[in-house]
């Protein structure tokens, strides 16, 4: 680090001594509560993924169960009738910091009275095989955002672990070495004006006597 | 048609008929079987079945599907054509109303073509769907998939009775709409008929204990969807054999507790009240169609020179046909036997 032995830089320099290590204990405190952040997060994305699994098995149970007492051919013509994809509106949230997607679900679930198909011509079989599919739909999208945090989560700690270490590790110690070589440095400059001063004086005083 | 029916039927006529489905009946899987069937794995289920009357379908269609679709398949095929050999036959009072009722597979075609049109599958896709049991032709229900606009499509069939009906669709109408109302036509078309004969009482009344059966599940399904008595209304079918309009009703506008209650004494509830009461809608659906079943199958045996011999045979046919696929595509899923024995409907 290339400093100018001076006392205005030796100030400055302590300032932002002082200054990083005020940001280098925020950067930790930002850490630790993103990591907090994370693990409860994560325990809720435990429990989606494990509800989406189930809701998988469920919904392939009823679709087999819809194919075995309705046939493939009933199965097929309904699923002619699906209309349209479910969809979604794309939100923000602000974690510490970090910008989160909120993904908010159209309601994919329609009543029986609302699908594409008659009544009277269809089991309700296959209500139940539809339904759990949508239900289905709903806990994708609910881990696809919860994923999507996680994610941006990790991204974040990450980086801010990499500042934190920055700082600790390599910004701080150098600025304190810097500062500490300035202090040497006018010690030293003290020490050899107090000296040509002593030298003067005795010049001074050998010629007078 | 119409005309044609209101005719009297010579017991003669009826004997040909019956003694035919008789031995037809006879080669439907014994009741015993299915405990059988449900121990077997799959492949074991397609070779059991190519030693039944399903052997020529699975043949035929080995080359285009494999596995359970192939299995699907050829129960669909071969129901097609048992109901075509009933048309071919029968002849006189007995084949018009077995076309008459077959004409159920008809509406079931159209609707699964005007689906398929609407929402771009393929015609290959479309065809797949396709059962053709009834009053058209395999080869007619290739020509509407040839046209390509719904318009066309509904032109095909001016004319018809339910001509004006499909011209809804043209004109925006929802096709869960046009669905429902095609389903409650070919009901109304042959429950309104006037009964000349007795022979047409056993049918007429055939359809009408139908409509009570689909009538009592289309009930029980919007009920517990919490769906409005009006809309339940608009799905409810009348000329019903004992659940009227009005007796649907006040079903429909009841709370699910007085439901219970009102739907004690109905010929269909039998010992099911439990059943509805705490059952999944589906296995109610199961228990309806049984119980409507083995109703039939006592009936026909009291009337045996009628078209009710016939009309059982179609209806046991179905259920043998849903409970084969059942296993087969249980038995592909990994589904427990236990599970599988739940949905089958054993008369």
């Amino acid at each position: 680090m290339e400093v100018q032995p001076t006392r205005m830089e030796l100030i400055k320099l302590r300032r932002r001594i002082v200054m990083a290590k005020k940001g280098h204990a925020l950067l930790k405190m930002k850490r630790d509560g993103l990591i907090m952040e994370f693990r409860t997060i994560l325990e809720d994305a435990k429990r989606v993924i494990e509800e989406m699994v189930h809701r998988y098995r469920e919904a392939q149970e009823k679709l087999a169960l819809a194919m075995a007492a309705d046939g493939v051919i009933a199965v097929k013509s309904i699923a002619l009738s699906v209309e349209k994809e479910p969809s979604f509106t794309l939100k923000r949230k602000n974690i510490m910091g970090v910008v989160v997607p909120v993904i908010k679900r159209e309601v994919v679930r329609k009543s029986v009275a609302e699908r594409n198909y008659g009544i009277i011509g269809t089991t309700a079989r296959i209500d139940e095989a539809v339904d759990a599919y949508e239900a289905l739909i709903d806990a994708i999208l609910e881990v696809a955002e919860i994923e999507t945090t996680l994610k941006r989560l990790i991204e974040e700690i990450e980086r801010t672990k990499r500042r934190v270490n920055a700082l600790e590790f390599r910004v701080i110690p150098e600025m304190e070495d810097a500062a500490r070589y300035i202090m040497f440095k006018l010690e030293e400059m003290d020490r050899e004006n107090i000296i040509r001063l002593k030298k003067i004086k005795s010049k001074k005083e050998k010629a007078e006597a | 048609m119409i005309s044609k029916i209101i005719r009297r039927t010579k017991i003669s006529e009826w004997a040909y008929i019956v003694a035919r489905v008789k031995v037809m009946r006879r080669k439907l899987i014994p009741r015993d079987e299915y405990a059988k069937l449900l121990n077997m794995d799959l492949h074991e289920i397609a070779r059991y079945l190519e030693e039944t009357e399903y052997k020529k379908e699975i043949d035929e269609l080995a080359y285009r599907y494999s596995g359970v679709d192939l299995i699907d398949h050829a129960l669909s095929l071969n129901l097609s054509r048992t109901y075509t050999k009933l048309i071919n036959i029968s002849k006189g009072l007995s084949k018009d109303l077995i076309v008459l009722y077959l004409r159920k597979w008809d509406f079931w075609n159209i609707k699964n073509i005007l689906r398929g049109k609407m929402f771009g599958f393929s015609n290959d896709e479309i065809e797949a769907t396709l059962v053709p049991a009834g009053e058209f032709d395999e080869d007619f229900f290739k020509s509407l998939l040839a046209k390509e606009s719904i318009e066309e499509i509904v032109d095909a069939f001016k004319g018809k009775p339910f001509y004006p009906i499909l011209q809804k669709l043209v004109h925006g109408e929802k096709l869960s709409n046009v669905e429902d109302e095609l389903d409650k036509f070919y009901y109304t078309s042959i429950a309104s008929l006037s009964a000349e004969s007795i022979d047409m009482k056993y049918f007429i009344d055939f359809v009408r204990m139908e409509i009570d059966i689909v009538n009592m599940k289309t009930i029980i399904r919007l009920k517990k969807e919490g769906i409005s008595p009006e809309e339940i209304m608009s799905k409810i079918i009348p000329y019903g054999y004992q659940l009227s309009e009005e007796e649907a009703r006040k079903l429909s506008a009841m709370d699910l507790e007085e439901f219970y209650k009102a739907i004690e004494g109905y010929w269909f509830i039998d010992h099911l009240k439990e059943a509805i009461m705490t059952q999944p809608i589906s296995k109610i659906e199961n228990a309806l169609t049984k119980v409507w079943a083995e109703r039939m199958i006592k009936k026909s045996s009291n009337y045996p020179l009628s078209i009710l011999p016939v009309l059982a045979y179609i209806l046991l046919k179905k259920i043998e046909i849903d409970n084969l696929r059942i296993i087969a595509r249980g038995k592909a899923s990994e589904m427990s036997v236990d599970e599988i024995r739940e949905q089958l409907v054993i008369v």
